[in-house]
């Protein structure tokens, strides 16, 4: 039996001081070419002798994709933005003269600036991100060494109770769009009878203009294994299952590697670090649909069914996959968990150091994500705790993943973060939230993004989604398009979403086509109170937030549309 | 492939329950590239499923496909941060290219164009997806190569 003592001990031996050249390569650089960039190192860096090559996931940092870091024992630290193959032999010049890459304002091949990575990373608060981008995700090693299940360590320590109580007293409210406290469900499955109890990683993340669950998963894998670990031992579930969005083979590829890593280490299995816990992990992958996402459509599709909702009650906590009691937790959220838990064992520094100068810095870490850090119940609202990821993307100069604290405003995430439209364009308008939130016009800029109602027309957060479209697009050709998408994904189960999302596209089609009628803005309204109120789930039920919220804020201009 | 060899795979891979419908399904469309079926009935065979049920869920899943596509499979994001930004337009240009409307497969069988939801990588916008890779950061100059590689 090893103890946690002992792994993190022989993790940290297991790191060399070495310079370290990390590729991100993620879903999203994938596409632009990190995989190509990786071979190309690889190939030149082959019989270099305290040169490592990383292969690590993405930082967030989309806009400056692919991207290419160098770390020195030394702490010296050098970012590449959008590298290409072409430039690989230029960087690998530099790194085998035994030169070490010095800090310079602005390297060669550094595209767009470091201005700009500078003020994105300045503008956040990482909590769960630090060590996406920049550690090994396919070794354990690098996550133990840096403290990793140090949270599950603590948490083993305690009865299952005072977890529960620790993670309900820290404020963390569930981050896949309903914010409900995390730890009822866990304490709803605990009460109820049946065995085994199941615990559900929902890593679905199938609405549109999100991208969030996947960096994690790419990036720092064990984190959520940890997380997921631990809600397991509170809720009393000796099983738990992974459903993976169809399209994230990457994030599916690096959690079945972490899991295989932590069986070997003990982390995983019977017996957990040798305090008589068991819990096995499968991997299921979904096959597309919004509507997987939902909870009880998720337990159903892993049962072999139709991808369907369920009526409720009975509620998944006493009777969701397999008729079992069954907490079904989201990605992002489980990523606190070992946070909480480290919190508590362990209090976190403060005041937060100055970035990018840590002394103390380890090998592993970038100083500029490393040190003193403030804890999750620092950070927030008092009403809802903790940072929140945000997937921007649209019309923005840096669109990417951001960490803000709960309650920053859009303006923050979109002009601070983003950097805004690019010069010679404006902001029109900014969708939140996905299908089942609504949009927002520029003068809403100052809306704090925390859970509930942004906006008594139904604009939520959602899940973490902002979209910016640039002035000059007619609002009625965003609302179709997401109105569009929910007739589309609409499971036909119910009759109100099944008939009335697509009558939503029909009338929207009458106004844009010029032949709409007042009645028409009539018939919207109407259309989205009845689907609202009498859908299944919350695809149906949050349907009309597009619509409402475009005929409180755009009204004039769709009006203008009734010739 | 047929029924008689595909029984043995499908009994080597998955426990003959119905919670293996979904991988089982994963595993023909990699298979074959849809799902044809004869296949379907097979599955529903082994896991002892009304094939009825098989083909029900097969159908709700918007990845998995009951007709074979084309040789090539071009997928345009029409997500807002791709459709605002490109997308639209690059749609428009490989529907003109391909001689082929968003939806369907050239009569020549060369290639399935379709628009998608989302791909998830907002970011990188406009998205395109070339047999089952995904480019991102794609401009209407991109189209003439891309165009020219399928064949």
């Amino acid at each position: 039996m090893t103890s946690y003592a002992q792994l993190h001990e022989a993790a940290q031996e297991s790191l060399a001081a070495s310079t370290r050249v990390i590729v991100q390569v993620g879903h999203c650089s994938q596409a632009v070419g990190a995989t190509q960039v990786a071979e190309a190192l690889q190939a030149e860096l082959s019989g270099h002798s305290g040169v490592e090559l990383i292969i690590a996931g993405c930082d967030g940092a989309c806009f400056a994709a692919p991207q290419v870091i160098v770390t020195t024992p030394s702490n010296n630290i050098q970012r590449y933005s959008q590298v290409s193959v072409g430039d690989v032999a230029e960087l690998t010049a530099t790194l085998t003269s035994g030169n070490t890459p010095q800090q310079t304002e602005h390297p060669p091949f550094v595209k767009g600036g470091r201005g700009d990575l500078d003020s994105f990373f300045a503008a956040q608060t990482r909590l769960l991100l630090t060590r996406c981008g920049y550690i090994d995700p396919t070794s354990i090693n690098e996550y133990i060494a840096l403290g990793g299940y140090r949270g599950l360590n603590a948490a083993l320590s305690r009865s299952p109770e005072e977890v529960i109580q620790t993670v309900l007293d820290a404020g963390l409210l569930g981050r896949g769009g309903a914010y409900f406290p995390a730890a009822r469900k866990w304490q709803a499955a605990r009460a109820a009878n049946g065995s085994p109890r199941y615990l559900v990683v929902n890593a679905e993340e199938g609405e549109p203009g999100l991208f969030k669950d996947r960096h994690i998963m790419e990036g720092d894998p064990h984190l959520l294994l940890e997380g997921m670990l631990i809600a397991a031992y509170a809720t009393g579930a000796s099983e738990t299952y992974i459903y993976i969005n169809a399209e994230a083979h990457l994030s599916a590829q690096r959690i079945e590697t972490a899991i295989g890593q932590a069986q070997d280490a003990g982390l995983i299995g019977d017996n957990i670090l040798g305090s008589g816990f068991d819990c096995q992990v499968t991997v299921r992958r979904g096959a597309g649909g919004y509507v997987c996402g939902e909870e009880t459509t998720l337990l159903d599709t892993i049962q072999g069914n139709r991808r369907e909702p369920r009526l409720r009650p009975p509620f998944p906590a006493e009777s969701g996959l397999f008729q079992r009691p069954t907490v079904i937790n989201n990605v992002e959220t489980l990523s606190n968990v070992p946070i909480i838990l480290s919190d508590t064992t362990d209090p976190p520094v403060r005041p937060e150091p100055v970035e990018g100068h840590a002394e103390d810095a380890s090998p592993v870490l970038p100083p500029f994500v490393q040190g003193g850090r403030r804890g999750f119940s620092d950070l927030g609202l008092d009403s809802a705790k903790g940072t929140k990821l945000i997937c921007l993307s649209g019309l923005v100069q840096r669109p990417g993943l951001a960490e803000v604290p709960m309650g920053s405003t859009l303006r923050h995430v979109i002009y601070d973060i983003g950097g805004g439209p690019p010069p010679g364009t404006d902001l029109g308008v900014v969708a939140v939230g996905g299908p089942s939130s609504g949009v927002l016009p520029p003068t809403e800029l100052d809306m704090e993004l925390r859970p509930g109602m942004l906006h008594p027309s139904g604009v939520v957060m959602g899940a973490g989604g902002i979209m910016v479209i640039a002035e000059g697009v007619p609002v009625i050709d965003v609302v179709r398009q997401l109105a569009a998408y929910n007739a589309a994904e609409s499971c036909g189960k119910c009759t109100p979403c099944r008939e009335g999302t697509p009558r939503m596209v029909q009338v929207l089609d009458r106004l844009a086509s010029g032949s709409g009628s007042t009645t028409d803005l009539e018939e919207l309204r109407y259309l989205a109170e009845i689907i609202g109120a009498a859908s299944l789930c919350g695809l149906g039920q949050m349907s009309g937030g597009p619509i409402n919220s475009a005929l409180h804020f755009f009204g004039d201009e769709l009006a203008r549309l009734i010739s | 492939m047929n029924r008689s060899d595909l029984r043995p795979i499908l009994r080597e891979k998955f426990p003959p329950e119905r919670t293996y419908l979904l991988p089982a399904l994963h595993y023909l469309q990699e298979e074959f590239g849809h799902l044809p079926d004869w296949a379907l009935q097979t599955v529903a065979w082994h896991l002892r499923v009304p094939a009825s049920e098989v083909y029900g869920a097969a159908t709700s899943y918007s990845e998995l496909r009951i007709e074979a596509p084309g040789r090539h499979v071009v997928r345009v994001c029409n997500g807002l941060s791709c459709w605002h930004n490109g997308g639209r337009i690059i749609l428009e240009r490989l529907s003109d290219e391909f001689g082929v409307q968003p939806g369907e497969t050239g009569t020549d069988s060369r290639v399935t164009l379709e628009e998608t939801p989302c791909g998830f990588l907002c970011p990188m916008a406009p998205v395109v997806e070339v047999d089952g890779r995904w480019r991102g950061r794609v401009a209407a100059a991109d189209i003439p190569s891309l165009v020219k590689e399928l064949t």
